[in-house]
Parts: C-alpha cells; sequence; structure tokens
C-alpha cells in the first residue's frame, strides 16, 4: 500500500531496479532430444517449421530475457501459440526449462532441489490460471485455504485467514458454496483469492479472465488493478489481449514465436514499435490513451506559451490533453516541478490521434493521415499478422490503465 | 514402507492364526451361526438325494434342533468339499473307489456313515413298450440292429444312448466304443432335462434308449425294461477307459467327514444310524417330482406316517 | 440406398473402404495364396489337424492331482493359500454372523437408511422394500448368505482393483501393461474363471469369493486408472503450482478428482460380484445362486423365481443407490449430524427388532410362491409349450430353429476347412481393426485348434452366430424404434434396466419353463441377456447423431425414413459397430452358462469337469471358452478403441 505513487511512476525513473525475477537465455524446446537445440547455434538460427522439420522439436520459449521489478505488473503478451503462457510455467518449473537461467531474488530456481522448489511455490510466487483450476469437490473456503493447507496450517488458523482474503476479493457469503455454483468471474475470484491466501511474493496470471465474458473481464481488471495499488504485489501476467496489457501493465513484453519482439512502457511499444509485427499489432490502439503528453510537446517556441496556458503532468495522457486544450482554447503546459518541459497545441495533439506524430520508426502514417484510423481496409497489406484479436475490445470506452489515479492539474 | 508392509503382514498373520493355515479343514462360514449347531448336507442333483436330504434335515431340525444347510455339490467334488469340511455329510454315494481310496484310505479325512439301505444299479433301459414289440433289444448284442430307429437329430448318424448328468457316474462312452456299437452318447444335460424328455417320448410311444437307474421313481410312470450287458465281474471296471461290461449292484452308502463323524455329536450318530428302503426313498421322491410338493412337505408327510422307521435312528 | 435393410450391412460402406480394405484383402490372399497349399498338404481334412494339437489334459490331470494331495502338507497351501482361504473364511462368517445379529428388522433398517442418505427417499423405500420381499420369499436366510459372500467380495475387488489402478493411474509402464489384460478380462465369460480358482481352492465359499474379486476387480481397476488420467490438467497444474508434495497431489486433488469413476467403478463391480457370486454356486458359493442352480437341476422354475426375484431385487437396489449416489456427488452434502440421527433411528429399530424376537424371519410370514408359479408354469408348457394351431408352441419353435438354423449353421462351420476359418477370422479382423487385431484373432482361434477342441468350439460359435444375429435384428428394430419415439423409450428405460441388472444365471429359469432343455433355450437367454445393451447403445447412438445434420436433411426435405437411412444410421455406425461388439461378448457369456440347460459344447465341458472333478477336461475347454472370447472381441472391435497405432 505503501507503494502505490509508484503506479503511476514509470518504474525505470522511479526506483533502482531490483528484480524479483530475473530470467536470462531462457529456452524451453518440446521434442526428442530437446537439449541439443538451445547448444546448437546451427538449430538455433532456424525458423520454427525449419526446426520442426529437421530435428521434430518445438521451440515454444526462445531465447528469453527479461527482469520482472519488485512492485511492477510485468504483462507478457501474444497471440496463441507465442509460447508466453509456457514461459511463466517455466518461473516456477511447472514447465522444466531446457537452457537459460531463472533467478528469484537472485536465487536460482533452476538450482533449487525438490524441497526447495515446493518452498517457492508454497509462499513465494502464486498462480492464477485460465480455467481456475478450482477443486470441485471442496467449498469456496476450503478451496481457497488448500494454499495454506498443503502447507500444513492448521485448519481454524487457515480458515481464518481465507474467509479474510474471500472478503477482499468481494466473495462474503458465497464461502460455503462449491465452485460449481458459481459464476465464472466468481470462479476466478476463487482463484485469485488462493493465491492471495499464501500471501505470495510475486502473483503469476495465466490468462486468467480471457475465459470471461467482456464486462466480467473489466470487472476483474478493475479488481486486479485495485489489488496492485492497494497491496503493490509484484505481478507477471500473461494475457493474449493487449487492450489488457495496456491497461494493466507497467512494462511489457510482447511475444511471438517463443521470443520477445519488443520490451517496453504501454507507450513506448504502441508509440515506438521495434518492427513491422508489432506495429501491426498496436496499429488499432488509440494513441491518445497510451502516448502521454511528454512525448507529444514540442518546446516552447516562446517565453509567452511557457508561461500560460493549462498546466499539464509529463505522465498526462494525450486524451487528457486534449480536454484541457479544448477547454481552454489553446496550447497547455507540460510542467514538471514547477518548470516547463515544453507546450502541447491543438495541432501536436491531433497529429497523435491521427497516428502521424510517431517519434520513432519508419512513418507510414503520413500518407493514409485519418483514413487508418477510420477505414481498416487502407492498412498496409503487412499489416495483417497482427491483426488478430486486438481490435476486437478497441472500441471498448476503458481508461487508460495508467491514467487512473492522476488527476488532471 | 518396509516397516508398514511388515505391520501388514503382521496384521494378517495374526488375523488368520499365526503360522501354517491347513484350508483343507475349514468349515464352511455359513455354518454354527447365532450359536445353533448347523450340519452341512451335501444333496446331489437327483430326487433320491433329495429325498434322503430331505427327511434327514426335516428330522435334524424338528426331532434334535439342529440347523441345517444344504448344498448342491456334484458327486466328485462333494467328496473334496467332504474331506474339507465344507460339508459334513454325504448321504447316497454310488461308488467312488478312487476316491474312497484317497480320502478314506490315504487321508483318513473322510469316514464310511455305512449303509443306506438302498440298493443302486445303473444301467441301460428301452421303454417296456418297444421291448415288448421287439423282445430280442433287450440284449445287447441286438442293439445294434435297432440303431436306426433310435435316431435323433441330435445323435447324427447313430443311434442315441440318452445320458443325464454330467456329473453322475458313467462308463457309457466307453462302454459304446468297447462294445463297438453304432450309437452317440447323448447328455441331456441334468436329470430333469432326461426325464422330460422321457416322459415326451413315452407320450408318442417312440423307441428310446436310456442311461437310467434303479430305485427311480420314473419307473412307476414310464415302465422301462433293462438291456443286458455283458455281465459285472469284480475288477472288470477297474480302468475307465477300457471298461466292456455291465453296472454293478451297488449298496449305497454315506460318508461323513472324519472330523465331524468323531464330534459331531447327536447328529453324526443321527446320520450314522439313518437307513432305510428303496421303498420309503421312493415314497419321498415321488411326492417331491411328481405331486411338486416341497422336499420339506414331502418329508413331514412320510416322517408322521413312518413314526417307527425313523425313531430307531435317533441317538 | 433403398435396399439397405440390415444396419449391419451398413458396417462397411463400399466408398470409404474400397482402397484400405481392397489392400488389405489383396494381402491376406497373397498370404493365404502361399501358405494355405503348404498347410493342406501337410494337414488335410476339415477338423484341425491331429497332428497340430497337443493333449494337455495328461498334465493337467496330474497337476490337479498333485494339488489335491499336497493341500494339507505343502508349504505353498500350509503359508500362502491356507491363509487366503482362511481370511475369506473368516470374514465371510464375520459379516455373515453381524448381518444375521442385527436381523432382519435391523438389516432392512439399516439398508434402508444408507439409500436414503446417499440416494433419497424414494430408493431408501424401494430397498426396505427388497428386503422385505427377500424375507416374503422365504430366501432371507439365503440372501444374508450371499450378501456376505459379496461385501467380502466386493470389499476385496474395490481393494485389488483400486490398487492396480492407482498403478496404471500413475504410472505409464503399468497402464501399458495393464490396459490390454484389463480389456480382455472384461470380455471373458464369468465361467472361464471357474475353473483354475477350484483347481486350487477346491469347492466351497473361498473358490466362490476369489472367482469373484478376479472377476469383478478389473472395472474398478479399469476406472480407477481412467479417473486417475483423466483429471483435469489444469487443476492438477494448479494444485502442483501451489507446492504440494506428490503425495499431497493423490489425496487432496487425483483421488477426490476421480471420484465420480471411481463410484462407477464401485457400481460396476457390485453388479458383477453379483452375477458371479450367483454364477459361483456351481463351485459351492451357497446363498441364493444355489437355490437357482438346485431349482434348475430339477427345472422347478417356482423355486428358482423365488430365488431368482431376491437376486434382481438386490442387483437393482445395489445398482440404483450406488448410481444415485454417483450422481448426487458435488450437491450440497448432508451434515453428519443427520447421518448420527438416522444411524440411531437404524440402531434403535435393530435393538427393537433383536428384543422383540424378530432376528428370524418370522415363517408365518413367508409367501409360498413356488406352487402357484409351477402351476402356472404347466398350464403354460401345457398350452403354450406345443401344439399351438397357427403359430405352433415355444417348444416347436425351439425345435425349428435347432433343426433350421442351429444345425446347419453348427454342421455349415465343421464343415468349413479348418484354414478356411482361420483365413475368415483374419479378414474379419484386419478389415474392421489392424493387423494386430487380426493376428490376435487367429492367434486365438488356432489356440483352440491346439487344445484339441476345435469342433466342440464350433459348435459352441455356432449358438453365438445365431444368438448374436437375432439379438441384432431384434436390437437394432427396438432401438430404432425409440430412438424415433419418445414415449416408446421413456416406457422401455426401466425395462431395460432391469434386465441389465439381472444376473445372467436369472435367465436359465424362464427359457427352460418355455423351450425345454437344450441349445435354443441357451441361445434364447443370450439373446434376452444382450439385448438391452445392444438396444440401449443403438438408441444412443441413433440419438446422439448431429442436430445439425439431421436438420439439414429435414430442410431437405427428407422423409423420416430417409433421414433414418441417410443420415442417423450411416453418422451412428460406431454406435453401431459397439453394439456389435457388446452383443457378441454377452452372448457369448450366456451360451456358455447354457451349459447347465443342455446347451452342450463348451458350457458343458465346464460343468462336465466340474461335476467329474476332472478338472483337466474343463480347464481345457475354460481357456478354449477364453480364445473363444478373446477372437470375437477382436473381430467386432472397431479401430476407434485403439485409437493410437495401427492401419
Amino acid at each position: 500500500m505503501s507503494t502505490s505513487t509508484s503506479t503511476g511512476t514509470p518504474p525505470g525513473t522511479a526506483r533502482p531496479p531490483a528484480p524479483v525475477f530475473s530470467v536470462d537465455g531462457l529456452w524451453k524446446v518440446f521434442g526428442p532430444k530437446a537439449g541439443r537445440v538451445p547448444a546448437d547455434p546451427e538449430l538455433t538460427a532456424l525458423s520454427p517449421a525449419e526446426l520442426r522439420a529437421r530435428t521434430g522439436c518445438t521451440a515454444a520459449v526462445r531465447d528469453v530475457s527479461f527482469d520482472v521489478r519488485k512492485g511492477e505488473v510485468f504483462v507478457v503478451m501474444g497471440l496463441s501459440g507465442s509460447g508466453k503462457s509456457t514461459l511463466v510455467r517455466c518461473l516456477t518449473r511447472l514447465i522444466e526449462p531446457t537452457a537459460g537461467t531463472i533467478a528469484i531474488d537472485g536465487e536460482d530456481v533452476r538450482a533449487m532441489d525438490k524441497s526447495r522448489l515446493r518452498e517457492l511455490r508454497r509462499h513465494r510466487a502464486a498462480m492464477v490460471f485460465q480455467h481456475f483450476g478450482l477443486l470441485p469437490h471442496r467449498t469456496v473456503l476450503d478451496n481457497v485455504a488448500y494454499g495454506l493447507e498443503v502447507q500444513g496450517m492448521g485448519r481454524a488458523e487457515r480458515r481464518e485467514r481465507a474467509a479474510e482474503v474471500v472478503a477482499k476479493v468481494g466473495l462474503e457469503g458465497l464461502e460455503h458454496r462449491r465452485p460449481g455454483q458459481l459464476s465464472g468471474g466468481q470462479r476466478q475470484r476463487v482463484g485469485l483469492a488462493r493465491a492471495l491466501a499464501v500471501d505470495p511474493e510475486v502473483l503469476l496470471f495465466d490468462e486468467p479472465f480471457s475465459a470471461l465474458d467482456p464486462l466480467i473481464r473489466r470487472d476483474m481488471q478493475e479488481e486486479v488493478v485495485r489489488l496492485h495499488r492497494e497491496e503493490g504485489r509484484t505481478m507477471v501476467f500473461i494475457t493474449h489481449d493487449l487492450q489488457e496489457a495496456l491497461k494493466l501493465g507497467d512494462r511489457i513484453a510482447l511475444m511471438r514465436d517463443g521470443r520477445v519482439v519488443q520490451l517496453g512502457t504501454p507507450e513506448e511499444i504502441v508509440g515506438s514499435p521495434a518492427d513491422d509485427y508489432v506495429r501491426a499489432f498496436v496499429r488499432d490502439v488509440p494513441r491518445e490513451q497510451v502516448v502521454t503528453v511528454r512525448t507529444a510537446m514540442r518546446p516552447a517556441s516562446s517565453a509567452d506559451e511557457a508561461g500560460a496556458g493549462p498546466a499539464l503532468r509529463p505522465e498526462a495522457t494525450v486524451t487528457e490533453a486534449i480536454e484541457a486544450v479544448a477547454r481552454a482554447g489553446s496550447a497547455a503546459r507540460v510542467m514538471s516541478d514547477g518548470r516547463c518541459l515544453g507546450v502541447v497545441d491543438a495541432e501536436a495533439l491531433l497529429s497523435v490521434v491521427a497516428g502521424t506524430a510517431d517519434t520513432a520508426g519508419p512513418v507510414e502514417g503520413s500518407r493514409a493521415a485519418g483514413a487508418a484510423r477510420v477505414d481498416d481496409g487502407a492498412s498496409p497489406p503487412r499489416a495483417k499478422p497482427g491483426a488478430g484479436e486486438a481490435p476486437a475490445e478497441r472500441r471498448e470506452p476503458t481508461n487508460p490503465a495508467l491514467a487512473t489515479t492522476e488527476e488532471p492539474v | 514402507m518396509r516397516l508398514r508392509t511388515t505391520a501388514v503382514a503382521g496384521a494378517l498373520l495374526l488375523l488368520t492364526g499365526c503360522g501354517a493355515a491347513d484350508m483343507t479343514e475349514q468349515a464352511s462360514p455359513f455354518a454354527n451361526a447365532q450359536g445353533a449347531r448347523t450340519v452341512t448336507l451335501s444333496v446331489q442333483s437327483w430326487v433320491g438325494a433329495q429325498a434322503n436330504v430331505a427327511v434327514a434335515q426335516y428330522l435334524l431340525e424338528h426331532e434334535l434342533g439342529y440347523r441345517v444347510d444344504t448344498v448342491q455339490v456334484d458327486e466328485v467334488p462333494a467328496w473334496d468339499a467332504l474331506s474339507q469340511g465344507r460339508v459334513d455329510a454325504i448321504l447316497e454315494d454310488w461308488g467312488h473307489p478312487e476316491q474312497e481310496q484317497r480320502y478314506v484310505e490315504d487321508k483318513k479325512t473322510i469316514a464310511s456313515g455305512g449303509d443306506l439301505g438302498v440298493t443302486g444299479h445303473i444301467g441301460w433301459f428301452v421303454p417296456t413298450y418297444f421291448a415288448e414289440e421287439h423282445p430280442d433289444v433287450t440284449d445287447w448284442k441286438n442293439l445294434d440292429k435297432y440303431a436306426g430307429l433310435l435316431r435323433t437329430p441330435e445323435s447324427g448318424g447313430k443311434g442315441q444312448l440318452m445320458d443325464g448328468s454330467p456329473s453322475y457316474v458313467t462308463n457309457d462312452e466307453a462302454l459304446v466304443k468297447n462294445l463297438d456299437l453304432d450309437y452317440k452318447v447323448v447328455f441331456a444335460g441334468s436329470e430333469a432335462a432326461q426325464i422330460t424328455q422321457i416322459k415326451q417320448f413315452a407320450k408318442e410311444k417312440k423307441p428310446f434308449l436310456t442311461y437310467w437307474y434303479t430305485p427311480q421313481w420314473l419307473f412307476e410312470k414310464v415302465p422301462m425294461t433293462e438291456v443286458k450287458l455283458p455281465p459285472y465281474k469284480d475288477g472288470c471296471d477297474a480302468d475307465p477307459a477300457k471298461v466292456d461290461c455291465a453296472y454293478p449292484h451297488t449298496p449305497l452308502q454315506k460318508y461323513l467327514n472324519a472330523d465331524f463323524a468323531k464330534r459331531g455329536g447327536e447328529a453324526a450318530a443321527f446320520l450314522k444310524k439313518f437307513t432305510w428302503t428303496t421303498e420309503d426313498q421312493n415314497q419321498v421322491s415321488l411326492m417331491i417330482a411328481e405331486q411338486k410338493m416341497s422336499p420339506e412337505e414331502a418329508a413331514k408327510e412320510w416322517v408322521d406316517s413312518h413314526e417307527s422307521v425313523w425313531k430307531a435312528w435317533l441317538p | 440406398m433403398a435396399t439397405i435393410t440390415a444396419p449391419a450391412q451398413k458396417a462397411a460402406p463400399p466408398g470409404i473402404l474400397t482402397n484400405r480394405a481392397a489392400r488389405k484383402l489383396l494381402t491376406l490372399a497373397v498370404a493365404a495364396a502361399i501358405l494355405v497349399p503348404l498347410a493342406v498338404s501337410q494337414w488335410g481334412g476339415t477338423t484341425w489337424p491331429s497332428a497340430l494339437t497337443v493333449d494337455v489334459s495328461g498334465p493337467l490331470g496330474t497337476a490337479s492331482d498333485w494339488i489335491i494331495d499336497n493341500r494339507d502338507s505343502h508349504p505353498l497351501f500350509l503359508y500362502f493359500f491356507g491363509h487366503v482361504s482362511n481370511a475369506v473364511v473368516i470374514s465371510v462368517h464375520a459379516v455373515y454372523l453381524a448381518l444375521l445379529a442385527v436381523g432382519w428388522a435391523g438389516v432392512t433398517a439399516v439398508g434402508a437408511l444408507v439409500a436414503w442418505r446417499v440416494a433419497g427417499v424414494r430408493l431408501a423405500l424401494g430397498t426396505a422394500v427388497a428386503f422385505l420381499v427377500c424375507g416374503l420369499l422365504g430366501m432371507w436366510v439365503p440372501t444374508m448368505q450371499t450378501l456376505a459372500l459379496m461385501v467380502v467380495a466386493v470389499v476385496a475387488s474395490v481393494v485389488v482393483g483400486a490398487l492396480l489402478g492407482l498403478a496404471a493411474g500413475l504410472s505409464d509402464r503399468m497402464d501399458r501393461v495393464l490396459r490390454p489384460v484389463l480389456d480382455t478380462m472384461q470380455v471373458l465369460p464369468a465361467f472361464a474363471y471357474l475353473l483354475p480358482v477350484v483347481l486350487v481352492f477346491g469347492i466351497g465359499v473361498p473358490a466362490a469369493v476369489l472367482a469373484t474379486v478376479v472377476y469383478a476387480a478389473p472395472p474398478m481397476a479399469r476406472l480407477t486408472a481412467l479417473g486417475l488420467r483423466g483429471a483435469d490438467k489444469e487443476v492438477l497444474e494448479a494444485v502442483e503450482s501451489l507446492g504440494t508434495t506428490a503425495r499431497q497431489r493423490l489425496l487432496t486433488a487425483r483421488v477426490p478428482l476421480a471420484r465420480k469413476d471411481l463410484l462407477l467403478g464401485l457400481n460396476q463391480t457390485i453388479m458383477m460380484a453379483l452375477s458371479m457370486a450367483v454364477i459361483a454356486s456351481v463351485i459351492g458359493a451357497g446363498g441364493l445362486g444355489d437355490r437357482v442352480y438346485q431349482a434348475l437341476a430339477s427345472v422347478d422354475v417356482g423355486a428358482a423365481l423365488a430365488a431368482g426375484i431376491p437376486i434382481v431385487l438386490l442387483a437393482v437396489v445395489l445398482d440404483r443407490v450406488t448410481g444415485a449416489a454417483g450422481e448426487r456427488l458435488g450437491d450440497a452434502q448432508a451434515s453428519p449430524a443427520t447421518w448420527a440421527y438416522a444411524l440411531v433411528a437404524a440402531v434403535a429399530v435393530a435393538l427393537a427388532g433383536r428384543f422383540a424376537g424378530l432376528l428370524e424371519w418370522p415363517e408365518a410370514w413367508e409367501a409360498e410362491i413356488a406352487g402357484p408359479v409351477n402351476r402356472a408354469v404347466d398350464w403354460m408348457t401345457a398350452h403354450l409349450y406345443s401344439g399351438v394351431p397357427v403359430i405352433g408352441g415355444t417348444a416347436d419353435w425351439a425345435g425349428h430353429f435347432t433343426t433350421w438354423v442351429l444345425d446347419p449353421l453348427r454342421d455349415g462351420l465343421q464343415w468349413l476347412p479348418w484354414w478356411s476359418v482361420l483365413l475368415v477370422v483374419a479378414a474379419l479382423a484386419w478389415l474392421i481393426g489392424t493387423w494386430r487385431t487380426a493376428l490376435t484373432a487367429v492367434l486365438a482361434m488356432a489356440a483352440i485348434g491346439v487344445l484339441g477342441v476345435w469342433n466342440p468350439s464350433l459348435d459352441t460359435l455356432s449358438q453365438v452366430l445365431a444368438a448374436v444375429a437375432v439379438t441384432l435384428v431384434i436390437g437394432f428394430a427396438v432401438g430404432v424404434a425409440a430412438a424415433r419415439s419418445d414415449r416408446f423409450e421413456r416406457w422401455l428405460r426401466p425395462v431395460l434396466d432391469v434386465f441389465q441388472t439381472m444376473p445372467q444365471f436369472v435367465y436359465l429359469i424362464p427359457v427352460v419353463a418355455l423351450f425345454g432343455v437344450g441349445r435354443a433355450p441357451a441361445v434364447a437367454a443370450a439373446v434376452v441377456y444382450a439385448l438391452p445393451a445392444v438396444v440401449r447403445i443403438t438408441t444412443q447412438g441413433l440419438r446422439q447423431v448431429d442436430p445439425a445434420a439431421l436438420e439439414s436433411a429435414r430442410s431437405l426435405g427428407a422423409t423420416s425414413g430417409q433421414q433414418l437411412r441417410q443420415v442417423q444410421l450411416p453418422l451412428a455406425r460406431p454406435a453401431l459397430l459397439l453394439a456389435v461388439n457388446q452383443g457378441v461378448v454377452l452372448v457369448l457369456a450366456v451360451v456358455i452358462i447354457g451349459g447347465l440347460v443342455g446347451g452342450g459344447a463348451l458350457g458343458y465341458q465346464v460343468v462336465f469337469g466340474l461335476a467329474q472333478g476332472d478338472l483337466a477336461a474343463g480347464l481345457v475347454a475354460g481357456a478354449a471358452i477364453v480364445c473363444l472370447g478373446l477372437m470375437l472381441d477382436r473381430v467386432t472391435q472397431p479401430t476407434e478403441r485403439r485409437t493410437t497405432k495401427g492401419a
């Protein structure tokens, strides 16, 4: 709870990195004699299809490295088959990695013996599953208490603890139901509560909300945001839903074919896609909700400009800036610590909305300015691979996650 | 893990009584329930044997206060069961020299219970109406002449010699072979089936040749005449594969489990003394088989009218 | 299309099979062209060449004699089998004493209580009525004997089965070893299990209990393994992610997750144990089965019925209660308190019964049904049995069936040269399965020849084929009717339920009354026994046909007959094949038991072996039955059941 202020702060700038999970050069290969694949540079260079043809192996995770910092929400995002679920299971060795290193708080996970690994799973990292993974023969309360029971906690104590967590996730009164008698959203709350009950250092989410209805999904997302705000627990969140990733993630690792193609803040992902795949992926994201004025601003052209107009924090989104600019009828100032960093005017804001204001990467927007936002038919041909699932939700009026704690100044 | 295995094994040993367990000395688990003294009698599938058991059971229950279990076991396995103590007594045995040698002489687990009082005889029979029509059929040498008349679908191209239950003492297949007869032995599967078949033949006055035995109540319904086989000589049936002679006249025997004979108290004494005549047995059999009375009713009726006979059996 | 009337013909739609089938047949033809002349030049004739038989009766007889002579002295018997046997006797005795001590009032009350708690009020009433009827028929003591035997056998089967299932569920290697064995044991007739145990334990309760365990444990093992393997992967993963030990996973997740399958296993085990406990009366099990057996020997239908009704009631009640327990899983469970109250009530009833002297069923309350039933049967035999104008009597039917169907079939099979029988078996098994199934089937058939029981086996086979044909014709017809009419199905369902839960033995009683003694009644009993399963599978198969396919056919204006022929039957083909397979397996089981009513052939030889103590003869027949069962199962087993491997 004490860390709640860090949520809105880009973690990189807020505090020194203290990785909870540190993953380096991680490989997971399925198939016969999988171990030889990561070691052989000739094989690692192959495309997935070629690798399969040559060795009969499938590389689900290919040479992945990242750090998960304390207190952040680290989202791994990718389409189905991109290896993201395998990756999260490797973290606690539910799936045994083929090569590479994983460290939790500096301790080598792959070197752990059985009891140490159990200790890790019991106390340090708890997971929430896509299809909930609840025990159908137990009541809600006993499901939530299960992790504690496994640890050997006494019946009365664990039930008491479980009851608290049940209340925390908003399931009061349902303690004695069985999972079969609950709705999908309620079941996932039980799954969440079960993970929370053991008070883990890290929460791992494996596409927890993709089996839920859109409305309930949004409730649950907000629930996660709330929990994170209140407790500041480190979270690793797997999803195939870009909106969800942008909404929840402090940082996002975008995966394709087992590799991480880009790792960065939502703004970096949307604002400066690393390659065409990512670009195609984020093409339909409403930029104004992700891009901050820090990116959109230009230096103040005159002292006059720097001295007047509504003030905005650098982290404010373009959407907020538009509101402020529209209300004031003039350009707005980006202020930090009483200093004016720059200004944003209607023209700059409009070019963000239109997609022409990309600060990095090859410019594609200039030729299709407004049309690209409105008319999908005008999108460049190579944009197709990424057009998968994200657009379905894009019209939903979602609040940009990072802005939720902010008030316009 | 090892400790647990040992403990389980130990518990098992304790449960079953330490050390060796001789399963040849086990009573039936259903015996001696509720403190009642129980006698288990083997009842064979033919009605005569049922008559013996019915009367013995009735008297044991009503005069001596025993509980009687009956188990239907076929003749040969019954010896084994008797030796193991799973049944206490066989009341009518038609002669199993091999078993007698093994259990009575060698192992001494079975004790002779004396004569039943009835003399049994097995033979081949034709209906009297057929014998009157063709008097020479009663000599086995002429049987082949009539094979054509005795043909049925089941016997194929040969004459049919009908046998009953597979459990009965029979040398018929060896006899047919050794006497070189143009016949096939057809098993009816049970005595009941055989009787049904005989009655059907008799109703239509058809000829037939059947394995049959006396005493048997059916003779009163369907008169039959025996076919003379080569005469029985002592030992001519010693090798079952080479038998070429008639069946002997057998004084039917009772056998008791050796242990039961010694410690069976009143029941054992009663069963040893149990002896009656062919007529007595037939009377009860007829009530069971023809009047469809339950064995218990039949026994009651006989017991009520023959007090002098059974009084002598009581210890 | 219009010519297709018997669905059995649909088993091989030419379009799909042409290529593969043709290739298989061609291969087989080439192999036959080489091998057959060789074989014929060596061993001609139609029946199995005697040069290729092995006479095992000598060694088997010696072994049997050795066992009888050493049973009371050899350490193997003293220290192992003796203890097994003792344990069985002691436990059966204990349960039996307990049942008698509780008394009929107590047993009824406790039975009803358990049924009430696990299955509801209606079944509780049913249970109570069932027990009371057992008493009313004068069968209380035999019922308790059978129940005692059952309890011990079921507990042992469940323990053995669950342990095997656990092994197969947790270890892939064990699974690979056990699965084919269990699958095969499942299709073997109960009768085949009797002889080996008799050989070791002699006639009596221990042998009966052990035969029952051998027969009834496989379904428990199969379903346990299935349940453990079928557990929701994500739940197991979730449980593992919480840091459980392997033992915790097993006890808190895998076993509870498999509880539906475990209960189904219990249900099947109970049903098979009951059916076997009755059949085992042939080897001295006592109880109700023995009463039926005695009554059969004297063709006393009334007495057989009096003993048969309690068996059926027991079967139906046990089936329903365990079935309902499975279905009610997951519902809110009763608190221990209600259990306690109910228990107190039951104990009170038992005690009251005890003090009121109601331990033994009062004789005055017994109803005599044997007399009336026998009179009815006599009337029936007098009027229906033979000489009924126009349609003829049942005995006439049986006679005609024997003369015109069974005899030609048997003679035809026995007339076929032995190698052509093998060829036909190979072709059928290969067409419907893989070369493995074909090989198994041929080897099984060859083993029959080697054992020297070729002709009796073909006799049995002819009865099986005739019975299967009749079963399928009636079964498919009824199944189609039930699939098309809801009302008919509703009416049919309880009938099928009852018929399916009846032990095989019970079927022998009415058929003897109707058809006399011989092969025809054995076939009739087999038909009646196999029919419910065939009807049920057919109906289910037809009803599960994709509604969208039916709807599209309807939208194209297909008549209901066209829908049936062109959509439902082709789509239900797997179910129909399964129905054939089940029909064959069930028919074989009863045709074998038909040996007791004059069915002859292999069944008779087993009975003969048991009756004459000539275990060698019986064992050979028993082995032949096993081979025949194996062959028939493989020949009719669709490939779908062994998916992973093969052509």
